[in-house]
């Protein structure tokens, strides 16, 4: 309950924050990159590079690694079968030849169907993921914030002991 | 762009990177330590250990390679080595690709300062010591034999009793044992027959048939089902004819068995006559083996310490066999795709080791061995060694020959050559009939061994030139022999002899023979021969006495019991057939009681409506 509690403040905090939209939509994208694919796989170093060097918001992309790692845990079964059907496409035999036999692409772990199955699946999903978090994110604070601000559940979160800690906390960190 | 992402990318890499630097080469050399000391069976130490994670350069002063079988020597050390572990295979696959490993103070059998036992872990234990162990074993054991026979003490005046005790005469044992056997197979027979089924089946088909009345049956319909029981009741007795002959199959199978033991009792005779001798220490006076007598001490022993490398070549080779296995795919963690063999590596290859060193005798020795592997599969390439090596005084050392095992049958070869070492205050022989120093010679040894698999098929060559026997300092002759020997050597400056050891038809061989056999045998004809004869004379009639009349009772004994054996297979052979002749009585009876039912009621029909159906 408290983790949820949690999750949902730094979500709400997120979206009312000074970052820009693509910022926050940056952070989801990056986080499911990560979310999706196998932890352990190089590329995710990268990302996880890219998430501390540029401006994206770090809360959402621990909160979109979070929910996504959970949607992995129940579709690696598929991202394995999407993964089988791109390494056994027989018009992509000679580049996964080639790339399997460049040593710095065999480092990526390409080659196994969980890596290259999430992988690709992450970004297609990227694709229209990105702009539907910048454009969500700014319908939330054009109309929906201020709704929110009003529900009596979040009023009573406000009051609650954990919320004053939580922006204690934040105010601390900046 | 955040700058305090940078640093905290920078203060992590900083920090891996010290890590790395500090901890790694503790952590290595331990593994490396363990895993390797796991392997040998024995501890193998590294000092001096350093670990360059960034170019992968690894680095020791020294590395102590335990012998298992003397844990206070090692099998071979080495001083400083120097390598680079590929980066590429290592990263991607976890394998340990070494193409160029400079390797000095290169030293075979050297002396531990402490014990280098290493306590396996119960998990890591692995199989029986293999065929080449085996004949390691052999020939030692023949070397030792050999090397305890006496020529010079041989006398016919022998303590046949104090020596007796001595022997552990085994053959009344066995044959004592081989008679409790065959009394337990015929007790076992005795029961099947006495108890088979087959014979409660008989009674009862006999009851059957004789509750058959015949006569007092009236309804034809009656008749007809009756016949159809006896017919029933006749392949019964046939099946019972089958099962009788089968059990009698397997029982001759069984007994055919106790046969072959039988066979045995004489080579058990002859074992214990060879103990007899050996304890006895009585030489056998043949042609064929006054060579190894000779030289077969020495010579075989040597072969056999070197043959214990190939031993443990061939254990290695098996033992990191298994390290490749197949890998398991745990379920969602997906499937890796080869597209090319280019990772396909084992886990660790040393393509060249460039090696340098000294023997135990000193002789600088330089050389290279390539090819090590953990899977000559995956390499395609078989370990390769080419080693040799001059000191000083001109003494030659080569040492090629290919560990194989890239087929299905393990295959080792190699070639030995040691010449011109010094004999000078050296024996040629360990043997009584050769006890004298050389005051001067030169020697030269060629060993040759090619084993595929468990046939093995060797030979050695020794060769003792230029020499001349010090007789001076040995004394006067104490006996006719050393006359005779001295003699017969004292002319002679060059000796040359010859083992071969094989196993290629059959059972392992060793042969010694030299060009000095004929000459010995001649002075031990001479002067011990007689009493020499007489001497095995007198144990091979005590050990003849001892076994008298048991193998004669043994097969008598066999015979009887064949024979109740059989008495009673034919007693049951006799009463199936009895009961097949008691079934076709009853139907032939049967057949005729129908007709006459019939031929009955025929005449009732014709006497109600008058037609006569014959």
């Amino acid at each position: 309950m408290f983790l949820i509690m949690r999750y949902i403040a730094k979500l709400l905090k997120a979206l009312a924050s000074e970052a820009s939209p693509a910022q926050i939509a940056g952070g989801v994208i990056l986080g499911m990159i990560i979310g999706l694919t196998p932890l352990s796989s190089p590329h995710n170093l990268i990302i996880l590079i890219l998430i501390l060097i540029f401006r994206v918001n770090f809360g959402m992309a621990i909160l979109s690694f979070t929910i996504f790692s959970g949607i992995a845990y129940l579709a690696d079964p598929l991202f394995h079968s999407f993964g089988m059907y791109l390494l056994e496409l027989e018009s992509m035999q000679e580049t996964w030849t080639n790339m399997y036999n460049n040593e710095w692409w065999a480092f990526t772990n390409f080659y196994n169907t969980v890596v290259i199955g999430s992988f690709v699946s992450s970004i297609i999903a990227a694709i229209p993921l990105f702009p539907l978090t910048m454009y969500g994110v700014v319908q939330y604070r054009e109309h929906i914030h201020a709704k929110v601000q009003k529900w009596k559940i979040v009023q009573a979160f406000k009051t609650t002991k954990f919320y004053t800690i939580y922006q204690t906390v934040s105010r601390v960190r900046g | 762009m955040r700058i305090w992402g940078i640093i905290t990318v920078l203060i992590l890499a900083g920090l891996t990177f010290a890590a790395t630097y500090f901890i790694t080469d503790e952590w290595v050399e331990e593994q490396v330590e363990y895993e390797a000391s796991v392997l040998n069976e024995a501890k193998v130490e590294i000092d001096g250990f350093v670990f360059d994670l960034f170019n992968l350069q690894l680095k020791w002063d020294r590395l102590q390679v335990t012998n298992p079988n003397n844990t206070m020597e090692n099998t071979f050390e080495t001083g400083e080595t120097e390598f680079q572990v590929e980066f590429w295979p290592l990263l991607l696959a976890e394998k340990v690709i070494v193409n160029n490993m400079k390797l000095t103070g290169f030293q075979l059998g050297t002396e531990r300062e402490t014990d280098g036992s290493f306590e396996i872990p119960e998990e890591e234990k692995d199989a029986e010591p293999g065929f080449v162990y085996d004949v390691v074993n052999q020939v030692s054991s023949q070397a030792r034999q050999n090397a305890e026979v006496r020529f010079t003490d041989v006398r016919d005046d022998l303590n046949i009793d104090s020596l007796m005790a001595k022997v552990n005469i085994q053959s009344p044992e066995k044959i004592d044992s081989l008679r409790r056997g065959i009394q337990k197979t015929y007790s076992k027979w005795d029961s099947t027959f006495k108890n088979t089924d087959v014979r409660k089946e008989i009674a009862q088909v006999e009851q059957t048939v004789n509750s058959i009345k015949p006569k007092e049956i009236k309804d034809p319909k009656k008749i007809v089902e009756t016949i159809n029981n006896v017919q029933k009741l006749r392949k019964q007795v046939d099946s019972l004819k089958t099962r009788a002959e089968t059990i009698k199959k397997e029982f001759e199978q069984d007994y055919g068995t106790t046969k072959e033991d039988l066979s045995q009792v004489d080579n058990w005779i002859r074992a214990d006559y060879q103990r007899a001798l050996s304890v006895a220490k009585l030489p056998d006076l043949d042609v064929q083996n006054i060579g190894k007598a000779l030289f077969g001490g020495n010579l075989l022993g040597d072969y056999a310490a070197y043959l214990q490398y190939v031993a443990m070549a061939r254990e290695y080779g098996s033992r990191l066999v298994g390290e490749d296995s197949t890998e398991e795919i745990p379920r969602y963690e997906g499937i890796d795709y080869h597209f090319s063999d280019k990772y396909d590596l084992p886990g660790f290859w040393f393509k060249n080791i460039e090696l340098s060193g000294k023997t135990k005798s000193d002789i600088n020795i330089a050389g290279k061995v390539t090819g090590i592997s953990s899977s000559q599969k995956k390499t395609g390439e078989p370990v390769k060694f080419e080693v040799g090596g001059t000191d000083e005084n001109e003494v030659r050392l080569s040492l090629n020959g290919e560990f194989n095992y890239l087929g299905n049958e393990p295959r080792e070869s190699f070639k030995l050559a040691y010449e011109g070492f010094t004999l000078s205050k050296a024996r040629l022989s360990g043997s009584d009939l050769l006890p004298y120093k050389l005051n001067s010679g030169k020697g030269d040894v060629s060993v040759n061994v090619n084993i595929i698999d468990k046939r093995l098929d060797s030979r050695i060559d020794y060769l003792a030139r230029n020499i001349s026997f010090d007789f001076q300092s040995a004394g006067k002759p104490k006996n006719r022999l050393e006359q005779l020997v001295r003699d017969a050597i004292g002319g002679t400056d060059r000796i040359n002899v010859s083992a071969l050891v094989d196993n290629v038809n059959g059972p392992l061989r060793v042969r010694v023979r030299s060009n000095v056999d004929d000459l010995f045998m001649s002075a031990l004809r001479q002067t011990v021969s007689q009493e020499l004869e007489n001497a095995k004379r007198k144990v091979r009639a005590e050990v003849q006495k001892r076994v008298d009349g048991r193998k004669e009772q043994l097969a008598k004994f066999k015979q009887e019991k064949e024979a109740e054996i059989r008495k009673r297979y034919e007693e049951l052979q006799t009463q199936i057939d009895e009961k097949i002749q008691l079934v076709e009585d009853k139907k032939k009876e049967l057949e005729e009681r129908k007709k006459e039912l019939e031929s009955q009621l025929k005449d009732k029909i014709k006497d109600k409506i008058g037609i006569d159906f014959e």
